[in-house]
């Protein structure tokens, strides 16, 4: 796995073979780790030092803002061309946050990896995007709101109500 | 309470077996009765234990006690996957308890039916849109539960089995099915205490302790009002309006209509707000699980319904909202 890994970074796949590692890389947060150290690793050495983050954690809450997550990823993901669509979507996130990395000076980063889970990759693979409601909503509320289950985003405060001064504490 | 005697007894004789748990309370073939029955026992009997529920692609995680002291129904809910949340519910007021935010929130209940008190109205209504059938008594975490066969009478909604415990009548399993017969929703306990030996001790919140000071917010009374929101729906066959209110959703400078409608078993709520691209023209819609999810822009408002029915029936309710003279 390791060397599967390394190769890839390298340049010395097959394409079959790239695919099917990266996909293999993030399977286990131990991979997906091994990922990421790796190419901090090849980032130190080229010169540049790496950046602190939460990057990963915020490309991926930037991704799940996106709209349009009505569709179920799972059909997408269920073909040949959603799996190359996911590995080609993971390979383009985790170049991003590689570039990031490079681009940026800080520390070591403690972030979750990114590209890990289908998730954070819907958006990418839903080439059609669905029709938000209305933007900034997302369907999870309705469906939290139909099923009046105690979720604390239905009680942020709304701008035409001046929110309670202890709440806002 | 079970005996050897009368565990031996029913591994031989299980009609006889049934008949002698069911007592004098109904008969043990009406599957009316068992309903009843069911619906009862969510209310009253007393019980503590962990469910999963399944829907499509989401997956949770429950822990729920509920005990019967007197006439007053006390609930303590706590879904364990997520942002720590818990739920304390006397009758009709539901105290949310947010423990990262210290805070605790009154929200009063709509129709809340939390697993396993999913029967929303009366057997018999529930009978007009469902053939009503028993199925067979198989052993589930340790207890002996009867199928109850619930086949929709039209193609507006889906099929449910149900799964009650012969004693207490408690649901123990749930599942919906659709056209297909695959089953797309299911709701188990993993684990479960029935009776008495659930007290009330037992509904004490575990997260009370960790903070001082809670802030309390009665805010949300007002925003789940229940309110004329000036919309009608044409409720589909079988169907009936159980509330309509206004809420607050994230990132609407407005309050949303919601009109819930049932029939006993199905669920669907009704949104209406203003449309924030009065230009779009486009319907769209998903389903997931159970749940159907249709989108109607008309004109400056868009409709939003939700439920676990068959997306032609979202659809259908969808085209039937209008404004109320």
């Amino acid at each position: 796995m390791t060397q599967e890994i390394s190769s890839l970074m390298d340049g010395e796949l097959s394409s079959p073979e790239a695919e099917r590692a990266i996909r293999a890389c993030c399977t286990t947060p131990e991979a997906a780790q091994k990922w990421q150290e790796y190419h901090l690793i090849g980032d130190v050495l080229r010169g540049g030092l790496p950046h602190p983050t939460d990057t990963a954690a915020r490309v991926a809450s930037a991704l799940q803002s996106e709209p349009a997550i009505i569709a179920r990823p799972k059909r997408v993901l269920e073909t040949t061309v959603g799996r190359v669509a996911l590995a080609a979507a993971a390979s383009v996130a985790t170049i991003g946050v590689v570039g990031w990395i490079g681009t940026q000076g800080g520390q070591l980063p403690g972030g979750t990896p990114v590209a890990k889970t289908p998730t954070a990759l819907q958006p990418v693979a839903n080439t059609t995007p669905a029709a938000a409601p209305t933007p900034k909503v997302d369907p999870q509320d309705y469906y939290t709101a139909h099923k009046q289950l105690p979720a604390a985003q239905l009680y942020r405060p709304v701008t035409n109500r001046p929110a309670p001064a202890a709440a806002a504490r | 309470m079970r005996s050897a005697a009368v565990n031996g007894m029913r591994r031989v004789l299980p009609a006889l077996a049934v008949g002698i748990a069911f007592s004098a309370q109904a008969a043990a073939d009406d599957p009316i009765a068992w309903l009843q029955r069911a619906a009862k026992a969510a209310r009253q009997a007393s019980y503590e234990g962990t469910y999963v529920h399944t829907n499509g692609e989401r997956i949770s995680t429950v822990r729920i006690t509920h005990v019967m002291s007197g006439s007053e129904e006390h609930e303590r809910i706590e879904p364990l996957d997520g942002d720590s949340v818990e739920i304390v519910r006397r009758n009709d007021e539901m105290f949310c308890r947010f423990p990262d935010a210290k805070t605790v929130r009154l929200d009063p209940r709509i129709t809340t039916r939390f697993f396993p008190g999913i029967l929303g109205t009366t057997a018999e209504s529930i009978a007009a849109s469902y053939d009503v059938k028993l199925g067979k008594t198989e052993r589930v975490l340790g207890h002996e539960c009867r199928w109850i066969l619930l086949e929709p009478r039209d193609a507006l909604r889906f099929a449910q089995r149900i799964c009650s415990e012969i004693s207490s009548g408690l649901i123990l399993r749930a599942r919906t099915l659709n056209q297909q017969g695959l089953a797309i929703e299911h709701y188990s306990f993993t684990d479960l205490r029935i009776g008495p030996q659930v007290a009330r001790s037992d509904l004490k919140s575990i997260f009370r302790a960790r903070n001082r000071q809670w802030l309390t917010d009665g805010q949300p009374r007002d925003e789940v009002a229940s309110a004329d929101t000036g919309w009608a729906v044409a409720a589909p066959t079988g169907f009936h309006k159980v509330t309509e209110l206004k809420r607050a959703l994230p990132g609407r400078s407005e309050p949303v209509s919601q009109i819930v409608l049932t029939d006993g078993l199905a669920t669907l709520s009704v949104f209406v707000e203003p449309n924030a691209n009065p230009g779009r023209g486009a319907e769209s819609s998903s389903e997931d699980g159970a749940t159907s999810f249709f989108v109607k822009p008309m004109g400056e408002h868009v409709v939003t319904v939700l439920g676990e029915v068959p997306l032609a029936t979202a659809q259908q309710v969808a085209r039937g909202v209008t404004r109320r003279p």
